[in-house]
């Protein structure tokens, strides 16, 4: 029976199921389910993260489809991988296939072994290397051999100068995207050869470079131009922008916020200039934004973003805004001034669409907002409300009643009680709640929530120090598909609490720092039942003992970051975390009274090649051998002193 | 010794007639007296005969060849004497002539602090008729004179070093459009070119060592350079400001600068004459101390490279070095397919861990983690048997590829950082290979 039914999905359907993007549980499953599809689900794929280098050679030659490798997970890729990856012979052909690599945070790939990745894959299309701290000019330089680059990021390669600029520049000078946030070495004279020599930009991140004018003034070469990234580009000034304005009309996205020297001159050029102008991110140091700029919207009848944040916002800006950006789907006026209940009733009355809003710290809104913006906008998907305390029940009733596709909901801060919690359940599609430092909530509260809220992926609970054991059980036994929960300092959860949590298979990142109550017991229990566990927060958990993490480091293999701050563990346990928790990277261990220094140095031998950052305390450092601290600098693991 | 011809084309007729007046206005006050010119004759024949004697001896005593210090003595005496009796004889000779408006020289025939009249002065307005020399004799007499002001001026050798701030712009006047023959061309003999001046003479272009000279040299043109004023700054002179305008022509026969070319571009200035001629038709004699390849012929060019040698930090890949980042930027933007040098320092014995010395850190971690980690490579496949046998190929592979990467970039520097290696022995290096080589065996 089972067979025919098989037999009547044929590889054509069940790859058109998978074309439904389906989580990576769901795969899971899929998988799962007989050979003949796992056969299609690796015939299907076409990403892969790999999580251990051991899987890497497996996993290529399962999915003959992988297209897109994605290695920032995974804890160490050195030159010598690639170049085993490259001459294994079960996996061959891989290369040739490759089109995307994510090689972010890894720190030890060098020149040498991008050389020969790049090298061998003659298709590939985007390289991401962000964070990767000793990516420099060498590096760049060895990227630059892909032609075929079209897009490249390299966030916070603080390395890189210029010169490697100057060699992507030159080698690829097909990139559409590039990405070079943070890259403080990079300067007007690379941004301008860029432009020179790479005309078909369209995508570019400048933002918190030292770049001036006249990086602008070359930028505006660039015809294709379409979105433009300069956040925090404090030597930027309008002159520069007028040139934006006048020669980039194809200009769709700019962020110019916190850019100190823009003023509104500036940008009322480039309004004038960008009608395609889709995207607007203007924010901080706009303290007094005029009338004039928002008489200039007008013109941007596609606007469908616009944030403005910190600004002084008068009313007609929503009179504007209401009547001529038919098309805004995501409307931010964090931290502005002037945003009050009128003004919100005027700007949603014409927008219906609107999906996204965020009003956090408008603290003057009142009931009245909510219930203009649950009538008008039926599909809001994403609501934050952060300080705006003046909200009661009311609100979190019409939300609950109106807005059914409600996804994301910031109510931090905000005085929300059990009865506000039971109306808010309505909402069913909720994915991320919010509700930090809302005292008032008890565990009946979160009940309503685990009862109804089945999609619920991330729930934030830190400070809520109502909510005990009982709380976490509702949650528990309802929201299955938890990944991330805070409970910091919510001091009434006991070991008792840990159990029920011990039940969410999906979590993967747990912050509960300072609950004083958990014990061994509760960590061994969490442990063992959240086994996709990857971030761990347990600072200031002064009663676990070295028996809770003992079976951390049995259980809990898929940790990548670990805090144990003040904790009580001793030199055994230490060491025993750290040697055999494999995907171990980033490792906060600061004032651990139970450990040595002797200690410190063997835990951190047992995994110097792995981590990629440690957080010690600043009188150790004497005390360790300099070789271990060689051998983590020469491995490029970031060591920070407290 | 310094030829000087007028244009005499046309157009530049009525510079020649303004010439001719001042000429007049030059001979008018002193009288052509043949009778002064036949004592000076005489007294020229004696001092000449003064001369022979004093030479006989002087081959007399070279003939007997005895250096002792008396000979030795004596023989100064007679250097002295020589020098004195050629300066009066030349200082008559001028007065021969009726440009020299004061024959006073030649009636007082023993002038001590010596004026020194220039052979060549009398030239200096170029009517005359020339004298019939040839060249060599020209020469030899030039340079026996210029000996003798040096010798009688306090000789200090400060020659060189004084023309490094001379304009370099001899090649640069292309654009002037002068009308031919509305100026009028000097041109220097090589010799006078080569010789080490800084000062020149703007009348006739002779060149002299030091201001001073130029100075004295300056009243054998007249009676209105012995003024103060003038003596200071002789070229402020209104009288001797002549309308005309003098551009100057390279003596080298073919010379575009030479004013028998076809397309003849002048030269301005008598500086821009002496560099373009060392630049162009001269050995390059000066070799840089640094870097041993770059030579010039003009000492100044050299100074001026030597501040800036072994700083070319900025490198494109075809091998043409820049001082300044932004000209690097500008030659990349320029050349299709031209690429940045990634520039190697000298590591100076930097730190281990990065830090922001990037400039020099960069390299030297460069250095270290790329040994590390061919360390690492040899350790896996010795210890993961099971990868198929690629150990062999692989390993000089990566090798071949950080080298072949460097050979593309820095084709001279290559051999450089061979301190580098020096730099990985001591200290922990052992620790960190085998150490590596542990862990990743883990990891694979």
């Amino acid at each position: 029976m089972d067979s025919c039914l098989i037999s009547l999905l044929t590889d054509d359907l069940l790859a058109r199921v998978l074309d439904c993007h389906l989580d990576d549980s769901d795969r899971k499953s899929f998988r799962a389910t007989c050979k003949f599809f796992h056969s299609v689900e690796s015939g299907h794929r076409t990403r892969l993260k790999f999580l251990r280098p051991e899987f890497i050679p497996g996993l290529l030659r399962t999915y003959t489809r992988a297209d897109t490798l994605d290695f920032s997970v995974c804890p160490r890729i050195y030159d010598g991988t690639i170049s085993v990856l490259l001459n294994n012979v079960s996996c061959f052909g891989w290369a040739r296939r490759v089109r995307r690599v994510v090689l972010s945070r890894t720190t030890s790939l060098r020149f040498s072994g991008l050389e020969m990745l790049v090298g061998s894959c003659p298709r590939l299309q985007a390289v991401d290397v962000s964070h990767c701290s000793q990516f420099g000019d060498r590096e760049a330089a060895a990227l630059s051999c892909a032609a075929e680059l079209r897009e490249v990021k390299m966030d916070k390669c603080l390395r890189v100068t210029d010169v490697g600029l100057a060699k992507i520049a030159i080698g690829c000078e097909k990139l559409e995207k590039i990405s070079m946030k943070w890259c403080l070495e990079i300067t007007d004279l690379g941004i301008d050869l860029l432009s020179k020599k790479c005309p078909h930009l369209k995508h570019l991140s400048v933002s918190y470079l030292k770049i001036s004018n006249e990086s602008l003034i070359s930028l505006s070469r660039l015809k294709k131009l379409e979105a433009l990234l300069m956040v925090g580009c404090g030597l930027v000034a309008d002159e520069g922008l007028h040139f934006l304005g006048n020669n980039c009309p194809s200009l769709q996205v700019l962020d110019v916020s916190r850019c100190e020297q823009v003023t509104s001159d500036g940008l009322i050029s480039v309004i004038r200039g960008c009608k395609n102008l889709q995207k607007l991110n203007v924010g901080y140091y706009f303290l007094d934004l005029p009338t004039s700029v928002f008489h200039n919207l007008t013109d941007l009848k596609n606007l469908k973003t616009i944030r403005v944040h910190g600004a002084q916002v008068a009313d007609s800006f929503f009179d504007i805004i209401s009547t001529n950006c038919l098309f805004l789907v995501e409307v931010s006026l964090s931290k502005c001034e002037g945003v009050n209940d009128t003004g919100i009733i005027k700007l949603v009355s014409g927008h219906p669409n609107l999906k996204t809003l965020d009003l956090t710290c408008c603290d003057d809104i009142t009931d009245m907002a909510i219930s203009a913006i649950s009538q008008s906008c039926r599909k809001l998907v994403c609501l934050k409300l952060e300080s705006c305390s003046l909200l009661t029940e009311k609100s979190f009733n019409y939300l609950g009643s109106s807005c059914p596709l409600l996804e994301e909901l910031d109510l931090t801060e905000c005085s929300v009680n059990d009865k506000g919690l039971e109306y808010l359940s309505k909402c069913l599609e909720l994915r991320c709640l919010k509700l930090g430092i809302c005292t008032n909530i008890s565990d009946k509260g979160l009940s309503y929530i685990g009862s109804h809220c089945k999609n619920l992926l991330e729930l934030d609970l830190y400070r809520c120090v109502n909510v005990g054991d009982d709380g976490m059980g509702f949650i528990a036994s309802g929201c299955k598909k938890i990944r991330k929960l805070n409970i910091c300092y919510c001091s009434k959860i006991t070991d008792k609490g840990m159990a029920y949590l011990s039940q969410l298979e999906e979590l993967s990142d747990l912050e509960m720092r300072s609950l004083i109550e958990v014990t061994s017991k509760g960590l061994t229990a969490l442990a063992s039942g959240c086994r996709k566990l990857s971030e761990l927060d347990i600072k200031h958990c002064v009663n676990i003992t070295d028996a809770g993490f003992w079976s951390l480091a049995y259980y809990s293999w898929n940790l990548q970051q670990i805090n144990l701050c003040y904790c009580a563990v001793s030199d055994v346990g230490l060491c025993m975390m750290m040697g055999n928790l494999t995907r171990l990277q980033d490792a906060k261990l600061v004032n651990l009274a139970n450990v040595s220094a002797r200690g410190y140095e063997l835990a951190l031998r047992t995994c110097c090649a792995r981590l990629k950052k440690v957080k010690l305390i600043g009188s150790l450092r004497p005390l360790l051998s300099t070789e271990i601290l060689e051998t983590l600098a020469a491995s490029g693991c970031r060591i920070r002193w407290d | 010794m310094i030829r000087k011809k007028l244009e005499t084309i046309p157009p530049s007729l009525t510079q020649i007639k303004l010439i001719q007046e001042d000429i007049d206005t030059k001979i008018k006050p002193q009288l052509w007296d043949p009778k002064t010119m036949l004592t000076n004759l005489s007294i020229m024949e004696d001092k000449i005969h003064q001369l022979q004697e004093l030479v006989q001896l002087i081959v007399a005593k070279s003939s007997i060849n005895q250096p002792n210090e008396f000979l030795i003595q004596q023989q100064q005496l007679v250097t002295a004497d020589l020098t004195s009796i050629i300066i009066q004889l030349i200082s008559t000779a001028g007065s021969l002539l009726p440009a020299v408006k004061h024959p006073n020289f030649s009636s007082n025939p023993n002038p001590n602090p010596n004026p020194n009249p220039n052979p060549s002065a009398g030239n200096g307005v170029g009517s005359l008729p020339q004298h019939n020399n040839s060249d060599d004799n020209h020469d030899s007499d030039g340079n026996s004179h210029g000996n003798m002001v040096s010798k009688m001026e306090d000789q200090s050798h400060e020659t060189d070093h004084m023309d490094v701030h001379e304009e370099h712009d001899d090649d640069i006047d292309e654009g002037e459009n002068l009308p031919p023959g509305s100026y009028e061309i000097l041109q220097l003999e090589k010799e006078e070119i080569l010789a080490p001046h800084t000062h020149f003479c703007v009348i006739c272009g002779k060149g002299f060592k030091r201001d001073a000279n130029l100075r004295m040299h300056m009243r054998g043109h007249g009676d209105e350079y012995k003024t103060a004023a003038a003596l200071a700054k002789p070229h402020k002179d209104p009288v001797t400001e002549v309308k005309l305008i003098k551009r100057y022509s390279c003596p080298y026969v073919g010379c575009k600068r030479n004013k028998d070319h076809k397309k003849f571009q002048p030269l301005k200035t008598i500086l821009c004459v002496k560099n373009h001629y060392k630049r162009t038709h001269c050995d390059k004699s000066y070799t840089c101390s640094r870097c041993n390849t770059k030579k010039f012929s003009v000492i100044a060019d050299l100074k001026t490279h030597e501040k800036h040698c072994g700083r070319d930090r900025w490198i494109c890949s075809c091998g043409t070095t820049f001082s300044r980042k932004d000209k690097l930027f500008g030659h990349i933007a320029l050349f299709q397919g031209h690429t940045p040098a990634i520039p190697v320092e000298e590591p100076k014995g930097g730190e281990a861990v990065g830090g922001y010395n990037h400039d020099h850190g960069d390299n030297y971690n460069n250095n270290i983690e790329g040994s590390k980690e061919v360390g690492f490579f040899d350790f896996n496949f010795n210890s993961n048997g099971s990868a198929g046998d690629p150990s062999v190929c692989f390993s000089p592979m990566n090798m071949e590829s950080c080298n072949v990467n460097r050979f593309q970039d820095f084709p001279r520097t290559l051999f450089e950082d061979s301190d580098n290696f020096s730099l990985l022995l001591p200290g922990s290096c052992n620790y960190l290979w085998k150490n590596g080589g542990e862990s990743s065996s883990k990891d694979l």
